[in-house]
């Protein structure tokens, strides 16, 4: 497993995209940091917040497009290109997803650290609750894109389907957030965008969704030809 | 020791079985040569047994152990058929990462000897998106004994390589061999495989069809031996009686001045004629039998 972790980790950190998503969040939290106190004063938050309220907006918003981007073919193109046929051969199939899944999960969570550090050496505070939040939502998107890589085989789809998820999930999300449709409103509690709205720790919630997700896709995975 | 143990293997694939029902016994130490065409289910039943595919229906054990768990896993390596490799890692880089994964991680010099053993070694630091279908062959079987596994499969392990590096390969083989290793492997090269292998097994649409070591498959396909005596004329006075008799014993009969060929069904009757020609006189200078080749037995 931790063979798996480390090539996918440093695999990823080699990777053009995974650079440009980098900086990104870097310039997002340098910025964030930068103008937290004016942003405090329009929005009405506390300064701590307002420092990484763009950070989390940007990872709200696009986090699934990015972790998709990158890992959507993490488990199908090793199948589509027999490369898995080495891993399945040498270590058990569940040490190879969660090495793919911490392989990953390391990869954004080094990212993350790295920009509220940025944020805490500007603005010389900590916000540890929202960097778990944010952590927490990281872990879910990572957990879907593998399950997503389990379940199809062709990465052209996976892509296809990664994209269409990152668009509509973050709407549909926030929508059933707000709305008061007692019929659907219920749905709120599977969406990790309504664990967000509280300054609490119930977004361990997301975690056990991510934990599910995993854990079907090794079932599905322990199933599958290579 | 067993090494490898299956009991009614079989694999369907959307109603078709692929393999059927094998019951198989390969004993530590052996080279287990496995033959067949092509969609006999050779690849099909290697992949069962490494992990690559599940049985639909029966079950194995790997030295004598489960094939899931780790430590069999670690004591076992694979060549799969056909496999492409990471096309930015180099082949140095391929040995550390699938040695670590096996457990037993390698120190560059232990991968450079594994690449050195297959004739790659010139090529450690280039890209695997470069290699040729032959080096990658190469690759796969350095991948493969990279962490000293006790038991080797291999599944056409030089097919598609020029033959300085088969030959290359089957003395990497053999030397394996001799420090005690279970080798099983498929092969469409006969003639690899007839002077590898301490036994064979002949697959044919899901089954094994023949399984024996070269001698017991020839004396089993043995029933058309071509004898070739070359001997001193034969006295007049001997030979109307030899040519009846040896009429009465085998088939095909050729008689010339010096020459007699004939067609026998066993051993023995091999050495019935010999005895026969020194009784009629006769000296027998060279006596050539022509044995059924593994080509032979295999298109039987």
């Amino acid at each position: 497993m931790v063979a798996i972790c480390k090539r996918e980790f440093f695999q990823l950190l080699k990777g053009v995209k995974a650079i440009l998503i980098i900086l990104l969040f870097l310039v997002t939290a340098y910025y964030s940091a930068k103008f937290a106190e004016p942003l405090a004063a329009i929005v009405e938050i506390s300064t701590k917040d307002a420092s990484v309220v763009g950070l989390m907006f940007l990872i709200l918003c696009f986090g699934q497009l990015f972790v998709t981007s990158l890992s959507h073919d993490s488990i199908n193109r090793e199948i589509h290109e027999r490369t898995m046929r080495f891993l399945v051969t040498k270590t058990s199939r569940p040490s190879i997803l969660y090495g793919k899944f911490f392989g990953i999960w390391l990869f954004w969570f080094v990212s993350l650290f790295i920009s509220f550090l940025i944020i805490s050496i500007i603005t010389k505070q900590i916000n540890i609750l929202i960097f778990t939040q944010t952590m927490s939502l990281l872990t879910l998107q990572v957990a879907f894109v593998l399950c997503l890589s389990v379940l199809i085989s062709k990465p052209s789809v996976t892509m296809f389907l990664g994209i269409i998820g990152s668009i509509i999930f973050p709407i549909l999300g926030g929508w059933l957030v707000l709305t008061t449709n007692p019929a659907i409103s219920w749905l709120k509690y599977v969406t990790p965008y309504y664990y967000f709205d509280k300054s609490e720790y119930t977004f361990v919630v997301v975690l056990v969704l991510a934990g599910l997700l995993v854990y079907l896709a090794n079932l599905v995975f322990k199933r599958r030809e290579c | 020791m067993t090494a490898i143990k299956t009991q009614k293997m079989t694999k369907v694939y959307n109603g078709v079985t692929v393999v059927n029902g094998i019951d198989l016994k390969v004993e530590k130490g052996e080279i287990f040569g496995f033959l067949g065409r092509n969609g006999a289910g050779k690849s099909t039943f290697i992949n069962m047994l490494t992990g690559i595919a599940k049985p639909t229906s029966g079950s194995f054990t790997l030295l004598g152990g489960d094939s899931k768990t780790t430590d069999v896993k670690r004591r076992t390596g694979v060549m799969p058929d056909y496999s492409t490799f990471y096309g930015s890692t180099t082949a140095l880089e391929h040995l550390r990462f699938f040695a670590s994964l096996s457990g037993k991680p390698a120190s560059k010099s232990v991968c450079m000897e594994a690449l050195e053993a297959v004739g790659l070694a010139e090529h450690a630091n280039k890209k695997a998106g470069k290699f040729s279908f032959g080096m990658k062959k190469k690759l796969g079987v350095a991948q493969a004994i990279i962490h000293d596994p006790d038991l080797l499969f291999l599944d056409e392990p030089t097919s598609g390589m020029d033959a300085e590096s088969g030959i290359q390969i089957q003395r990497l083989i053999r030397s394996l061999h001799e420090k005690g290793k279970t080798i099983f492997l498929t092969s469409h090269n006969l003639d690899e495989v007839e002077k590898l292998c301490t036994r064979i097994a002949i697959m044919k649409e899901g089954r094994i069809v023949k399984i024996g070591t070269m001698d017991e498959l020839r004396a089993f396909y043995r029933t058309n031996i071509i004898v070739k005596i070359r001997h001193s004329p034969i006295p007049v006075s001997e030979a109307p009686k030899l040519h009846q008799w040896l009429e009465s014993k085998g088939a095909d009969v050729q008689f010339s001045d010096e020459r007699t060929i004939i067609t026998v069904d066993g051993d023995k009757k091999i050495a019935e004629i010999t005895r026969a020609f020194t009784a009629c006189k006769t000296d027998i200078y060279r006596v050539e039998v022509e044995e059924p080749t593994l080509e032979e037995i295999f298109l039987d």
